[in-house]
């Protein structure tokens, strides 16, 4: 142990510099855990902040009894407590006297006992008597900053108000003074912006906009009566709330029972019963052996007498409001009351009106039929023309123009072949006498039926369908039972019908005096019947397809037992989750989403990864140069009879010592680092994370993990280094002998170490050729004929450009590279083409096939394809370079600029680690810089609007804006603009601004109109079926945020509780990096009680677009419309993006660092191992000032060539796993670049200038 | 070869002393030589061969005392000066020859023409003192595939690469066996006798120096036997 101490004392300068690099490397690696770990514990700190004591919650969209959690507080010892309610909104709020305003609030109904959840939260001031319920608002730091507000001051909050019915059907409310509810109140308290004041079910690092109302006070102003209402319960015990563990009741699922005396009849307060309800109350019934009517009711404008063909001008009788009653006609009671009221001949009469309908019908699809074919002969006679048309004419106008006609004709002949499919229809109609008198049709006339439907875009559009008429029925029994009709809002409960409010389009002059009369006698008894099955093909929604269930008792049971029954069964089973309600473990998520949408510490891993080797190879380098120092001592030592491996041992032994002691300084640099990236995090790199919320979170395993690494590694480099010893002769070690990894004296080694120019290019061939046969045949399975060709001319262009450059090289060379003959060219190309030709016939066998499949689909990934390219380049390129090192050119007449660049060949082994080591670095620094976007983000949309409340009216049109509020000045600016709605369905962000890992991305559906564009031909033409559907999304918010390969299907949970499949399609740096895209088609069916607009793409002039996006906000206010620059939206995804690239180029700088140290100490070396040469060659009269220069160029040509391969092989690496290279950012990476040159420059000088100072002339004394 | 027709190069040293600290190296040596003169230096270890043959080759200063050559004092020279008056007057071999081993023979022996603008005829010469010292077949050989002899050839060959007037050579053969040591004696002398230039020799080899036209002996610093001919 002494001797260890001793030698490592001697020796110290060359032991420290290899724990100096053990140091660098441990601490860049375990720094780079540490960083992943202070994310991923302050995510976690920020979700057990926001959460407080929290475990779980129910959640729903609509109002509930808290009671539904009785039996999960009674099931397990949770206390009564121990769960809290509280009604979640989303809002705006604004400052009363100013123009400060917030949109995206969350608007928390709650009572004091909430704050409570937070240990260290203290309660804040405010009123939450259910007597005198107050108007107090506490509000979070944030909201106050945002609004500039403070105690006292009153502010307005808008928040949604609640409905029943869903906006968008017929009978919604949609108007802003119905839809939206403002609340005046005054900040009786402000906490800051932690604990309770950072509570959000979202995870997402941004500092929330919080605002507590008491829950009375909310309850109060939503209209709800009942102080237990509430859409939230949260529970702090740990036992999960699960669906079987709450009870409802068949009102907490909207539905109600009105029982009569032989009846009992289901119905929902949203007027439609939902799908899922209505087949589960049917199922119910049916399985308990309940007889049941199913019925669904619609509102008519109007029913009209159809005019007499042979009169079409004929006055027609109108019979405005009716409803319509859909019901089965050929069973049950109906189809009873119809024999009962039926003759023959009425049948007859329909029947004979029938068979003529049909023959009509018949005789319209032959015509149409005819029409088609002619269509088609000038179409086939157009087509051949244009396929015709001389190449050179294909620009011209007259071309397209004929080409539009053509494709437009193609469009009609679709358009009626669709409608020549579709089966004849014949619909029938029942009228009572009342109506069938007033509008004097008999059986077999014709009836036209009007009725509002409510399309995609939230408008109402009339419909009429003509029926005919089969029956005219008393106004009795079940003709005339109004139990059946549902209650219309603003209708059932007027006296006259002149009297009624419903939402839609009324027009109330219509109404006569025999109208008036049926509503006073009948009220809402139905006018007319038509089937069910013609009832759900016309008015089935999203919303439901049933207005009312008529359930009789039971064979064996009474009424009321049925009714019991009935209620018990459905309601077990109901599954709450299909009706809205979600019953989440927010901690257990929320940690689960802490756990990062990125790893950083695998980032910073990995992006150290290059450091690592780097430093490996810097250990290597000076740990080789300390050992080859004592090469005589080595020499010695074996010439006494010291055996090599107790000498490589006790290298082993010292290296060990040095690294571990070096480890150990490199867990105290490693905590250094991290502090370091975590303010780097904070400062100077915030748009990457948004909030400065890190702190430094040491992880002991983390600490462990990284040591250990890099102690393995420096250990192995080491013993490698050690291994190398024996490959010198003793003899040879006495002489001076000193360059293990070159050394001349040993046959053995030479051939090991020194790649012929032969072997170099036979494996550049083969390697490429393999290359290329693989790649070929992976095409071929994906059909990508084109990128065949393209790799097959690439190929043969470097084939072409290998042999032409192999041929001239001979012809210059012929005498020193005799290895490189004629023949061996000859014979290189065979290698090349047998390499293309085994890797194509490789794939043949099915397991290489397969092989290759996974090969190909592994390149198809962008990462792998840059590593695999870039190892691939850079390999090439060092093998390219060492062989210039080895290569033993003569030249005629020796220069300075040669003499000086094949000095960097005395060493090849330093050499080439130098060079790698700055090559890693500046590939990484050119790869991720060229990814960095430097020129403004331009988008074809001038604005992205989002609004907290949703929009039920466009804001295309005139009549949308004026429901709005917009006058009629600012309807006419807004005119200017094309303003693209979304639906949204709430959910977390998936772009990189959101640092959690997203577990329910937000969907938005595009409208129609925007689908007309080409960018959204998937979503467009995609045929959904099968609960699968076409999406679009970010390919690296897909990739990289929800680390989901875009090739596969994303599978999301629909409202219903289904699995859909997402068939995505990726775009890349647009707008959409915050959510995915579906069509608004596809998201009103599995997410129906979404409602409304609340994402807006604008296309503005530039000229209007100051105006219009102050007129939005300001109108719009209330719904907390907000307005943001679709380029600064633009702007902050790249600001993050190039945020990333900075961290990362920053590594790659430490990089340049290690690999300019490493030059350096080459440099010192090498000199201090010529210092004889040196001196000799001042003796031959060589200036100190001219022996810089050299020693510096020689230095600076190893820094050139090491900057050259990286920036090669990096942009070869971007190009290949992009297809193409970005927009390149020439002044960045340049200066980037230009700087990497200037410190590797200087920091040479500075060498030079050390290393000359010493005396070099006593060396050539021979005494 | 150097025109030394109309300039008869001498070479004068008077007084010469050196001293490091406080140890004196050299004291008051002096002798002057004229061109096509030999001398061999010859004395015990320590007794400050090397550390004259330096301050000959301008590589160190004296103490005290003068060198002149042709009337010139080198060291009143600035140093790039005096660098070139090195490469263009002196001619150095050691005994570790010093050669740069990622050369060949051919560019070991043409480094010294790359210290200022180079002569265009530096190749041909360069091939002509490789073919004198006879190393042609080894022309294009690195100095790990030559023998010691071969080595100190080469570095004779380099010496004389522009063509100087004063030859130095510092135990030239210091390293070799007795026949390639005299072999190499063989040729210094042969290439001094066409060249006609100074020779100066340090050696420990008695049998070397006595065939030296001059013999300079030194001990502790002092010359107990001089140059014929000298003051």
């Amino acid at each position: 142990m002494r001797n260890l101490w001793v030698t490592i004392r001697h020796y110290w300068h060359i032991h420290l510099t290899v724990a100096l690099c053990t140091a660098v490397a441990t601490g860049v690696l375990a720094g780079a855990l540490i960083v992943g770990d202070s994310m991923r514990g302050s995510l976690q700190n920020i979700t057990l902040e926001r959460l407080g004591s929290i475990q779980h919650a129910i959640i729903a969209d609509h109002f509930f009894e808290n009671t539904i959690a009785i039996p999960y507080i009674e099931s397990d010892l949770v206390a009564s407590h121990n769960t809290v309610p509280a009604i979640m909104l989303n809002g705006s709020v604004t400052a009363v006297g100013s123009d400060h305003r917030a949109s995206r609030v969350n608007i928390y109904g709650v009572k004091k006992h909430f704050f409570n959840l937070w240990e260290k939260q203290r309660v804040p001031t405010f009123t939450d008597s259910p007597e005198n319920p107050g108007l107090d608002i506490v509000i979070n730091e944030t909201l106050q900053n945002e609004l500039n507000v403070k105690i006292g001051d009153s502010i307005i909050v808008s928040i949604p108000q609640a409905f029943e019915i869903h906006p968008e059907f017929l009978l919604g409310q949609r108007d802003e003074t119905a839809s939206i509810k403002r609340l005046r109140v005054v900040i009786s308290d402000i906490i800051p912006t932690e604990d309770a004041g950072r509570f959000s079910l979202h995870a997402h690092q941004s500092l929330p906009m919080n605002a507590y109302i008491s829950l009375p006070t909310l309850q109060k102003a939503l209209s709800i009566a009942k102080n237990n209402i509430v859409n939230a319960l949260f529970s702090v015990d740990t036992t999960p709330i699960t669906p079987d563990m709450v009870s409802f009741t068949l009102d907490e699922l909207g539905l109600s029972i009105n029982e009569h005396r032989d009846y009992f009849d289901l119905q929902s307060d949203q007027f439609l019963i939902k799908s899922t309800l209505s087949k589960d109350a049917i199922s119910v019934a049916t399985e308990n052996n309940i007889p049941v009517l199913s019925t669904l009711t619609y509102l008519a404008n109007s029913i009209t007498a159809s005019a007499p063909s042979e009169d079409p001008t004929a006055d027609k009788v109108s019979v405005p409001y009716s409803t319509i009653l859909a019901l089965p006609v050929e069973i049950g009671e109906f189809a009873e009351f119809l024999n009962l009221h039926l003759t023959d001949s009425d049948r007859i009469a329909y029947s004979q009106a029938r068979i003529l309908e049909i023959r009509t019908q018949v005789s319209d699809q032959l015509k149409t039929l005819d029409e088609i074919k002619s269509k088609l002969n000038s179409v086939d006679e157009e087509i051949t023309k244009l396929k015709r048309t001389p190449e050179r004419n294909k620009h011209s106008q007259e071309f397209k123009m004929k080409l539009t006609e053509t494709e437009e004709t193609v469009l009609d002949i679709k358009n009626r072949l669709s409608s020549v499919a579709n089966p004849i229809e014949v619909f029938e109609i029942y009228l009572n006498e009342w109506t069938a008198n007033d509008l004097g049709v008999k059986i077999g006339d014709k009836v036209d039926v009007t009725y509002f439907n409510v399309n995609v875009n939230e408008e109402y559009s009339s419909v009429v369908r003509q029926f005919i008429l089969r029956g005219i029925v008393p106004i009795e029994k079940i003709a005339a039972d109004i139990n059946l009709i549902p209650d219309f809002p603003g209708v059932s409960d007027s006296n006259d019908i002149s009297e009624w409010d419903p939402p839609f389009p009324f027009d109330n002059s219509l109404i006569r005096a025999k109208d008036e009369a049926y509503w006073d006698e009948y009220k809402s008894a139905p006018k007319a019947f038509i089937s069910l099955e013609t009832g759900k093909k016309l008015w089935e929604n999203r919303f439901g397809d049933l207005t009312t269930i008529r359930m009789t008792s039971s064979l064996n049971l009474d009424l009321n037992e049925s009714r019991r029954l009935f209620e018990s069964e459905l309601l077990k089973k109901v599954d709450p989750e299909q009706l809205g309600f979600q019953f989440l473990n927010l901690r257990s998520e929320g940690l689960q989403s802490a756990k990062g949408s990125s790893d950083f510490g695998m980032l910073f891993s990995s992006m150290s990864g290059f450091i690592i080797i780097a430093v490996a190879l810097l250990v290597g380098m000076v740990f080789r140069i300390g050992v080859e120092q004592r090469s005589r001592e080595i020499g010695i030592l074996q010439a006494v009879g010291y055996p090599l491996t107790r000498i490589r041992r006790s290298f082993l032994l010292e290296g060990t010592v040095i690294s571990f002691f070096g480890c150990l300084l490199g867990c105290l640099l490693a905590v250094g680092y991290a502090n370091l990236m975590i303010y780097g995090l904070k400062t100077w790199w915030l748009p990457a994370i948004g909030t400065p919320f890190l702190k430094v979170h040491v992880g002991f395993w983390s600490l462990i993990c990284g040591t250990f690494v890099s102690f393995i590694v420096i250990m192995f480099t080491i013993y490698r280094t050690i291994g190398k010893m024996g490959k010198i002769s003793t003899v040879s070690l006495l002489e001076g002998e000193s360059d293990f990894a070159n050394s001349s004296s040993s046959k053995h080694k030479e051939k090991n170490t020194r790649i012929s120019g032969r072997k170099l290019l036979i494996i550049v061939a083969v390697v490429i050729g393999l290359f290329l046969g693989i790649m070929d045949t992976g095409r071929t399975f994906t059909g990508d004929w084109s990128s065949i060709i393209n790799i097959l001319i690439i190929g043969s262009i470097l084939l072409l450009t290998f042999r032409v450059s192999l041929r001239w090289f001979l012809k210059k060379k012929p005498n020193q590279n005799s290895e490189l003959t004629n023949q061996n060219v000859r014979s290189l190309t065979i290698y090349y083409c047998s390499s293309i030709f085994i890797g194509v016939m490789l794939t043949i066998i099915p397991f290489v096939r397969a092989f290759a499949e996974i090969v190909v689909n592994v390149l198809e990934n962008p990462a792998v394809r840059f590593l695999t390219v870039t190892s691939i380049v850079m390999g090439l390129s060092l093998l390219f370079f060492e062989y210039w090192l080895n290569s033993h050119r003569e030249s005629k007449r020796l220069s300075r600029m040669q003499f000086t660049l094949k000095n960097s060949a005395r060493q090849p082994t330093r050499s080439r680690t130098c060079v790698a080591t700055i090559s890693l670095a500046c590939c990484i620094i050119v790869a991720v810089g060229a990814n960095r976007q430097e020129s403004t983000p331009e988008s074809e949309f001038a604005f992205i609007a989002e609004s907290s409340l949703p929009l039920h009216h466009s804001l295309n049109t005139a009549e949308g804006r004026f429901e709005l509020g917009f006058d009629e000045e600012e309807s006419e600016v807004l005119s200017k603009s094309v303003i693209y709605p979304f639906r949204v369905l709430p959910g977390e962000d998936v772009s990189c601004l959101n640092l959690y890992r997203p577990e329910k991305p937000q969907i938005i559906g595009a409208s129609g109109s925007l689908l007309s564009d080409d960018t959204w031909k998937h979503l467009r033409e995609f045929k959904s079926a099968n609960g699968r559907i076409a999406a679009i999304g970010d390919e690296n918010s897909l990739r990289w945020i929800l680390h989901h390969n875009p090739d596969e299907d994303l599978v999301i949970e629909d409202e219903f509780g289904e699995s859909l499949s997402l068939k995505l399609k990726t775009i890349k740096n647009s707008l959409f990096q915050s959510q995915l895209i579906i069509s608004e088609s596809d998201f009103t069916k599995h997410f129906p009680s979404q409602n409304g607009y609340q994402f807006f793409l604008l296309k503005t002039p530039t000229e209007m677009q100051a105006k219009t996006s102050q007129i939005l906000e300001k109108t719009l206010q209330d719904y907390g419309f907000d307005v943001t620059l679709a380029s600064q939206r633009l702007a902050n995804f790249r600001s993050v993006q190039n945020t990333y690239i900075s961290t990362f180029q920053s590594l790659g700088g430490l990089g340049i660092i290690l690999g300019t140290l490493g030059l350096a100490l080459v440099l010192l070396r090498n000199i201090m191992e010529r210092k004889g040469e040196l001196a000799t060659l001042r003796a031959f009269g060589f200036r100190r000032g001219l022996l810089s220069r050299m020693l510096f160029l020689e230095s600076s040509f190893l820094l050139i060539i090491g900057m050259s391969i990286g920036i090669v092989t990096g942009l070869f690496g971007v190009f290949n796993s992009l297809g193409e290279l970005p927009t390149f950012p020439w002044i960045s990476l340049t200066i980037t670049l230009l700087f990497i040159l200037s410190f590797g420059i200087i920091a040479n000088a500075i060498a030079v200038f050390f290393a000359l100072r010493m005396p070099l002339l006593s060396t050539l004394k021979s005494e | 070869m150097k025109d030394t027709g109309e300039i008869l190069h001498q070479l004068k040293v008077s007084n010469l002393t050196k001293s490091f600290g406080t140890v004196q190296v050299l004291r008051n040596i002096s002798f002057s030589l004229q061109a096509g003169t030999s001398v061999a230096i010859t004395g015990p270890s320590g007794s400050g061969k090397s550390t004259l043959l330096h301050i000959i080759g301008t590589l160190e200063k004296p103490t005290d005392g003068e060198v002149e050559i042709n009337g010139t004092d080198p060291f009143s020279l600035s140093e790039p000066l005096l660098a070139q008056y090195r490469n263009d007057v002196m001619g150095f071999v050691f005994q570790d020859h010093h050669l740069l081993p990622q050369y060949s023979v051919l560019e070991n022996v043409l480094i010294p023409t790359l210290a200022f603008k180079q002569k265009p005829n530096a190749s041909e010469l360069a091939k002509e003192l490789i073919e004198r010292v006879g190393l042609l077949d080894r022309i294009t050989h690195r100095p790990a595939e030559l023998s010691g002899g071969e080595r100190q050839r080469v570095a004779i060959a380099r010496a004389l690469i522009n063509q100087p007037s004063i030859l130095l050579c510092d135990e030239p053969t210091g390293n070799l066996d007795t026949n390639t040591a005299s072999n190499i004696a063989d040729l210094l002398f042969n290439l001094h006798n066409i060249n006609q230039n100074i020779l100066i020799v340090v050696t420990h080899n008695l049998e070397l120096a006595s065939r030296f036209e001059n013999c300079l002996d030194l001990v502790d610093g002092e010359c107990i036997k001089g140059i014929s001919g000298s003051d």
